[in-house]
């Protein structure tokens, strides 16, 4: 699904990630852990196509596809999807109107049928259920007045109704109290377990791996992958911190 | 700290005190015939002893002037000048020579001894005979420290002298700079003063030089003859650095109604220059007669990448004043400020504010504004903030706040914000209060009584702008605005 | 017939005085409005779609009173919204106004608001939305007189350029004689928020489409106090900022 390959990218000309490479098969959950500074959230940025990023270096192929080749909306359309350590605010945009007319882009480029407006809160009743969201807040404007947790909770339910093949989700979980971290784990597994399905889950803290188990855990050092292992070594970093592993 | 503003003030009378002397007066003549023609502006150019080339130049400003319309769109309401019924050129006079204090107006004398003025130099600032000898001599060895401050300056290569000296030394260095931040033609009264200026000071800061000392106009304008239309020029020229006070906390009284004075400055390239004012002209009796009308154009170029000019104003008194320090932000990343303390009592009229043109990409600037109204008086901020389509990514922040004391009192913002660069951001702020029951309150309950609570109150409000002005200036202008509004409450 | 006005002249400093002199002559006398004490009035005014649209009203708001103002200006030449309110003790007045124009047109709102009595309110929304060519002014002037005490009187204005060559332009303007007042006002000129652009983008909106609907949700929220129907305002405006955002 996903292949990165010697990837190397900077930040205002600051090298971030000095040739990182990585392959999430389809079907499986990687989890990316490393201490602060190492260039997680970069990634993130860069496989998302954030203005500000430059890559110099490496290639990715997302489905076959080369990454770079595609604007970050064109990303969206062929079924990846970013979730945000720091979702953005939109005052004057209705949460509804927002996901409405993005899935309905993304629909549109992939020549499928839009929804209408009717047939769209339905599925978004569904998939705030589905995380435990009231769906009245999707009438507010995006994100404003949303604590912390609840924007993180919020973008799940846009993962949702995105129905993405790839998620690479930021620091989800930084933020949330138990209640939210069940959710947002929840949430995960079922939306995107599945054979056709990956996810790059980027995270500093151990915690949500207890609700989500990942097939393969990797350490972010310095703007590379110092170490892989399976979801034992997510608890061995969690024992014995970063700096061991990284050395 | 005190140490240091006497000190000042010591070099600041001995500088004075030499250059009264270094006067030339060898010309029978003390005025110019009444009125202003082709003559009067010849006559001024003789006495100075200035070279062909700025005759030429002052002709050109004339005839200009003669072509142009006054313009007339303040809120203030300005009686007819008429220009014939006034002297062009007088030679430095001494004031009217009292023989003591006691014959100094009892008015100003109150305030020179709630500014603590000490009482020589009170004698001096009156112009009570005998006094400049007295003082200069009793208190200091004023030789010495004429001579440190002079040698200082030297050394870093400093030049400031009066424009009418820089005229004639620097002849090469003045013609390049004279008139390119503010042309003759630009406005009316600037025109004017292009033609007929009589004195000013002259700055240039060499390459990479930081001005060892902050310069004053005390330093140079004797304290007796302020100029009517005074010309200044202020060049600071690449990396190099100059903190400029002008005006004086006493109340400057003059004969002469009408002040036209001109400043340019020119910053080249991550120059920094910062002007000071501090004024607190004579406002007249209480009902406003006999002020002055005070039309300065002061302008700063910021002709180079990341120069910077910061201008800093406090003002109080004066009937009528009409000035809007400007910058043109003309490098790249360049920087402009503007900070404004105006006070306004009895029946002044204050319009006064700032113009920020943006041309240059990734230019700044920052205006904080606060006006105090009290009396019956009306004080307006007019303010302008350009972007022309070329400038990218530029920042402004405004900030204009408004206090009134008392009910019979104005206070104005007319601010202009004009953008046309989608990459700008601009920020405009302005607020009106008024000195709140529970302020006073507790300012009393704290022992104060209600004048003082008014003046801390005011001082408060006034903080963000006196904070830019060099130290010694800042404890003068904070008991300056103590002593401006007095009467203004209860 | 009063003379054509120049740009000398102040609240028309931003005007287009060619396309004021074409209709200039033809042009009506402003409507004169009386609310009466306690009346309740709404207004939505929508463009005549003429390519010259210019709209006069004095304004007297009895003690009270309470008036609603939605405008949407956005004329293809020449649009100029001239709004003169007289507000009386306790009268209450909001304006909520939007330029949004692209070619070479030039948009204005121009108000002035006395409180000549104690107690009045008075808020003015702006929102304007510039491209291509076009000039979008909010000239505001607000007189409150020595009886005005306790005004309130806000004005909060703001607005985007989306090329380079659009002109954005505010005046507001305080003339204050009274000492007891709340008199703030706020503006702004800026660009479309880039994180906001690009998390729109990560979520699957082209370019053109995120560009229109965080333009919406600039504008937005201006009508949303409208009672009863709207009179498609909402619509009109959203349909403008697509023209504009393409």
């Amino acid at each position: 699904m996903l292949k990165i390959e010697n990837l190397h990218a900077t930040v205002a000309g600051k090298p971030i990630l000095n040739g990182l490479t990585l392959t999430v098969p389809a079907g499986e959950i990687h989890a990316i852990m490393g201490p602060n500074g190492a260039g997680k959230s970069t990634l993130a940025y860069v496989l998302g196509g954030r203005p500000g990023y430059e890559v110099t270096e490496g290639s990715v192929t997302f489905d076959g596809r080369d990454l770079f080749e595609m604007e970050p909306h064109e990303r969206a359309a062929a079924g990846m999807f970013l979730g945000f350590q720091y979702p953005v605010e939109i005052p004057g945009v209705s949460y509804l109107q927002f996901l409405r007319e993005s899935l309905n882009s993304q629909r549109r480029s992939r020549g499928e049928k839009e929804l209408s407006g009717a047939e769209f809160i339905r599925l978004s009743k569904d998939k705030a259920a589905l995380l435990g969201m009231d769906a009245e807040m999707l009438k507010r404007p995006v994100n404003v007045g949303f604590s912390g947790g609840e924007k993180k909770r919020a973008e799940m339910v846009q993962m949702g109704i995105m129905d993405p093949r790839l998620a690479i989700l930021d620091e989800t979980d930084s933020g949330l109290d138990i209640d939210a971290l069940k959710a947002v784990g929840a949430g995960i597994n079922s939306i995107m377990r599945a054979p056709d399905r990956s996810v790059l889950l980027i995270t500093h803290y151990q915690r949500l791996l207890d609700y989500v188990t990942p097939d393969a855990v990797h350490v972010l050092s310095r703007g590379k992958i110092v170490r892989s292992g399976g979801p034992e070594l997510a608890h061995e970093l969690e024992r014995e911190g970063y700096a061991e592993a990284a050395a | 700290m005190n140490e240091e503003v006497v000190t000042n003030r010591e070099a600041r009378e001995a500088l004075a005190k030499d250059y009264e002397w270094g006067f030339s007066s060898d010309i029978e003549q003390e005025f110019a015939p009444k009125g202003l023609n082709e003559e009067t502006v010849r006559f001024i150019s003789a006495k100075k002893g200035e070279p062909e080339w700025m005759l030429e130049w002052r002709l050109k400003g004339y005839r200009a002037w003669l072509e142009m319309e006054e313009v007339d769109w303040a809120k203030l309401t300005i009686p007819e000048i008429d220009y014939q019924d006034a002297y062009y050129y007088a030679a430095p006079k001494p004031k009217p020579k009292l023989g003591s204090l006691d014959e100094v107006d009892p008015e100003i004398l109150r305030v020179y001894e709630k500014l603590g003025i000490p009482i020589e130099e009170q004698k001096v600032l009156a112009g009570v005979e005998g006094a400049r000898k007295v003082a200069v001599d009793a208190v200091f060895d004023s030789v010495s420290v004429a001579t440190t401050f002079r040698e200082e300056l030297k050394a870093a290569g400093v030049i400031f002298l009066s424009i009418s000296e820089a005229i004639r030394e620097y002849p090469e260095l003045v013609k390049k700079y004279l008139g390119s931040v503010v042309p003759q033609r630009d406005n009316y009264f600037a025109c004017l003063n292009s033609a007929v200026f009589s004195d000013g000071t002259f700055v240039y800061v060499p390459e990479g030089v930081r001005c060892p000392m902050e310069l004053s106009t005390y330093f140079r304008i004797n304290a007796e003859n302020t100029g009517q239309f005074e010309r200044t020029l202020i060049v600071a020229d690449k990396g190099s650095y100059v903190s400029y006070l002008e005006g004086c906390t006493a109340p400057m009284r003059d004969e002469n109604q009408l002040h036209a004075a001109v400043v340019e400055i020119y910053a080249h390239e991550d120059a920094e220059v910062k002007y000071s004012t501090v004024q607190n002209w004579y406002p007249g009796d209480a009902e406003g007669k006999g002020g002055i009308f005070n039309f300065v154009t002061k302008r700063a170029l910021c002709a180079e990448a990341r120069s910077k000019v910061s201008w800093t104003q406090v003002e109080t008194g004066s009937a009528i004043t009409w000035k809007y320090p400007s910058c043109i932000l003309k490098g790249e990343d360049s920087v402009g400020e503007f900070y404004s303390v105006a006070l306004t009592n009895n029946y002044q009229q204050a319009d006064t504010g700032t113009k920020m043109i943006h041309i240059g990409a990734g230019s700044r600037s920052t205006i904080v504004s606060k006006g105090i109204s009290a009396g019956k008086s009306n004080n307006t901020y007019r303010g302008l903030v350009r972007v022309l389509p070329g400038a990218e990514n530029v920042r402004n922040f405004t900030q204009c706040d408004s206090l009134l004391l008392g009910s019979e009192c104005g206070a104005h913002t007319v601010p202009y914000i004009e953008v046309r660069n989608p990459t700008a951001t601009i920020e405009h702020e302005a607020t009106t209060s008024k000195i709140s029951e529970d302020q006073l309150f507790y300012a009393q309950m704290r022992g104060l009584d209600t004048e003082s609570a008014v003046a801390l109150i005011v001082n408060g409000f006034a903080r963000e702008v006196l904070k830019q002005l060099p130290m010694e200036f800042a404890v003068e202008a904070q008991k300056l605005l103590g002593i401006s509004l007095e009467g203004s409450v209860g | 017939m009063t003379a054509l006005p120049t740009r000398k002249l102040e609240a028309y400093r931003y005007a287009d005085i060619d396309a004021l002199r074409d209709v200039w002559d033809g042009l009506a006398q402003p409507d004169e409005v009386k609310i009466a004490a306690q009346q309740r009035l709404q207004q939505i005014w929508l463009p005549s779609g003429d390519e010259i649209d210019i709209r006069r009203v004095e304004m007297v708001v009895a003690a009270g009173a309470v008036v609603r103002i939605f405008a949407l200006n956005n004329a293809s030449r020449y649009g100029r919204y001239e709004i003169d309110v007289t507000m009386h003790e306790g009268a209450d007045f909001a304006l909520f106004g939007a330029n949004i124009g692209g070619g070479n047109s030039t948009l204005e709102i121009v108000t002035t608001l006395k409180h000549v009595a104690p107690g009045a309110t008075s808020h003015q929304t702006i929102r304007s939305v510039l491209g291509d060519k076009a000039t979008g002014s909010f000239l505001g002037r607000i007189e409150v007189a020595r009886e005005g005490q306790q005004t309130d009187a806000e004005q909060s204005v703001k607005a985007m350029l989306l090329d380079r060559g659009a002109t954005a332009n505010a005046k507001p303007e305080l003339e204050i004689f009274a000492d007891d007042v709340k008199c703030a006002h706020g503006a702004t000129v800026g660009e479309l928020d880039r994180n906001q652009l690009y998390y729109a983008a990560a979520r699957g909106l082209d370019p053109v489409s995120a560009r229109a609907l965080l333009l919406e949700g600039f504008v937005g929220g201006l009508w949303d106090e409208i009672e009863g129907d709207d009179q498609g305002i909402a619509e009109m405006a959203r349909v403008a900022l697509r023209k504009v955002a393409a």
